[in-house]
């Protein structure tokens, strides 16, 4: 990589060491909360932007993960730092068996699947109250023996970058290119030596246990788990913002995560229709600007810089 | 070394009430370019579909080097060494040249040698193909027959002991013919891969063939050299229809 590719990011890495020192308390939440997001975008987008699998089952894997390592810690005084690499291994053995079965069909037949998948669990959680306290939500200790959420900022900036790392790398490694051949053309990519479905199922497995480790990351910050986690609304809301940043781009989830839940903090007073109009806006993005906001803003940059 | 590298005796492959591929012998010795030929819908490209795997033949079999093609997907077929074109061009319209080729090369190689050794074989194959200056070029933006020699390179890339070819001129000028033909023999004399191919341009087909073979509605009607075939009254009765003298 050369020189000038580098020093993008380490900039950016280094201004986001600052934020606890001069950032509120609320601001900082919300900063988290769009580490979260990013996380949750970001591995939506290794699916749904590098091998066109659009699955609605993303934010259910990250109920997996959050209620898996709820309930350990609860039930059984699990350590939530050991309870997340459960979550999210049973996260991913999940994302494994649904991607098995579902994703021969492909398509629209994989995203209704999902879609059913999504709401059959939420239906679970919010019933089974035993295990789970349905919509009371499931009280959890956090990751820290005193509360700060400086320290919960560095793990979610951490765990963030951890996997921007590795998306990265696998994106530029020989398995990114047979997930963007599936993308690009499914019967050219399998007549050249690609096993599509092997291929397609490793990519939702991956991206299923990055959702399960999101998940227990959100839950034991937030200290309580509901059923609101993994529910539609939310999935949506992720995958606007991988639609409105850019998606199959690198860059695009990360700017969409941001972008949104900042100004969802804005436009709260308008409630839970906040969904509806980021919803309304990917829409628009998907139709006019398939590349979304950092697609637009490159094209822009590139043009300027010819000119 | 010579012998049958691939051997198909009695295929057939329906489509609901359609029979598209009726019954069909043929082999390809190693070495050889054999031409398929047949009027449009005579199941030319369903044929191909059922050696690369596309689609699983209903009856017959269906033999590569010995070994039988009839439960395994396309990527394995690939794999072995069958090798394919499309009749309408599929290269990976939104990655570069010779992304194009490095996916062709991912699923044969031992995963051993450096990025960097790929990507120089890469080139190389790019090369074979005198695309060697699109290299970052998207495929999306090539010409025709720009877009026909990459899907070409990509196939090569594989490495395949054979090539199916799907009409790999059509679209292309007399000079343009003349590259691709040239391209073709130096496939089968340096590369040493063995040629089966789909093409109605008949002067090129004719003039570049060991073997003929003729197919038409679904079965083969004739077989033979290129020289036997134009005067066949057969053959020219499936192209023409039938003469009413």
């Amino acid at each position: 990589m050369d020189i000038k590719k580098i020093w993008i990011p380490l900039l950016f890495l280094i201004l986001a060491i600052f934020p606890p020192f001069f950032l509120s308390q609320y601001w900082l939440h919300v900063m988290i909360i769009s580490l979260f997001y990013v996380m949750m975008a970001s591995s939506w987008n290794l699916i749904a932007g590098y091998t066109g699998q659009i699955s609605f089952a993303h934010a259910a894997f990250s109920g997996v993960g959050a209620y898996v390592s709820g309930m350990l810690a609860v039930n059984l005084g699990v350590s939530p730092w050991l309870g997340i690499l459960i979550g999210s291994a049973v996260a991913a053995l999940l994302g494994l068996g649904l991607g098995y079965l579902c994703i021969r069909m492909g398509g629209i037949y994989l995203s209704l699947t999902t879609l059913g998948f999504s709401e059959i669990l939420r239906i679970i959680i919010t019933n089974e109250d035993k295990w789970t306290r349905g919509t009371m939500g499931l009280q959890v200790p956090g990751f820290f023996t005193d509360y700060s959420k400086a320290n919960c900022y560095y793990l979610f900036l951490v765990v963030a970058v951890l996997f921007l790392i590795i998306i990265y790398c696998l994106i530029h490694s020989e398995m990114g290119l047979s997930f963007r051949a599936v993308l690009n053309d499914e019967l050219a990519a399998s007549s050249s030596g690609i096993d599509t479905i092997r291929v397609r199922v490793l990519a939702f497995t991956i991206s299923s246990a990055m959702a399960g480790v999101a998940g227990g990351l959100y839950g034991h910050y937030l200290m309580l788990i509901t059923p609101d986690i993994p529910t539609l609304g939310q999935m949506f809301l992720v995958l606007a913002m991988a639609v409105i940043g850019g998606m199959g781009s690198f860059v695009g989830p990360i700017v969409g995560s941001f972008a949104l839940e900042i100004l969802s903090e804005y436009i709260r007073i308008y409630g839970e229709y906040h969904v509806l109009i980021f919803g309304l806006v990917a829409l628009g993005v998907a139709r006019f600007a398939p590349e979304g906001m950092v697609g637009i803003l490159s094209r822009r940059w590139r043009r300027r810089n010819l000119s | 070394m010579n012998g049958r590298i691939i051997e198909a005796r009695g295929v057939t492959k329906s489509f609901g009430g359609l029979t598209a591929v009726r019954n069909v012998d043929f082999h390809l010795e190693e070495g050889e370019i054999v031409g398929l030929i047949g009027p449009n819908g005579a199941g030319k490209t369903t044929l191909f579909n059922l050696v690369s795997g596309v689609y699983r033949y209903d009856e017959g079999t269906l033999l590569f080097n010995g070994i039988s093609l009839a439960s395994l997907k396309p990527f394995e077929i690939c794999r072995l060494g069958i090798g394919r074109t499309f009749q309408i061009v599929r290269p990976f319209l939104k990655m570069s040249c010779l992304e194009n080729i490095l996916v062709g090369m991912v699923g044969k190689r031992d995963k051993n040698g450096s990025t960097r050794e790929k990507r120089e074989e890469a080139r190389g194959y790019l090369k074979f193909v005198s695309l060697e200056s699109r290299e970052k070029v998207l495929a999306n933006d090539l010409t025709l027959i720009e877009k026909k020699r990459l899907e070409m390179a990509r196939a090569l890339a594989t490495q395949p002991k054979v090539l199916l070819l799907d009409e790999v001129l059509a679209g292309l000028n007399p000079s343009e013919i003349l590259q691709a033909l040239e391209l073709i023999e130096v496939v089968r004399t340096r590369l040493k891969v063995t040629i089966f191919w789909i093409e109605h341009v008949m002067g090129a087909i004719m003039k570049a063939s060991d073997r003929i073979i003729v197919l038409d509605q679904g079965e083969k009607i004739k077989e033979g050299r290129p020289e036997e075939i134009v005067n066949d009254s057969k053959v020219i009765e499936a192209y023409l229809g039938e003469s009413d003298a």
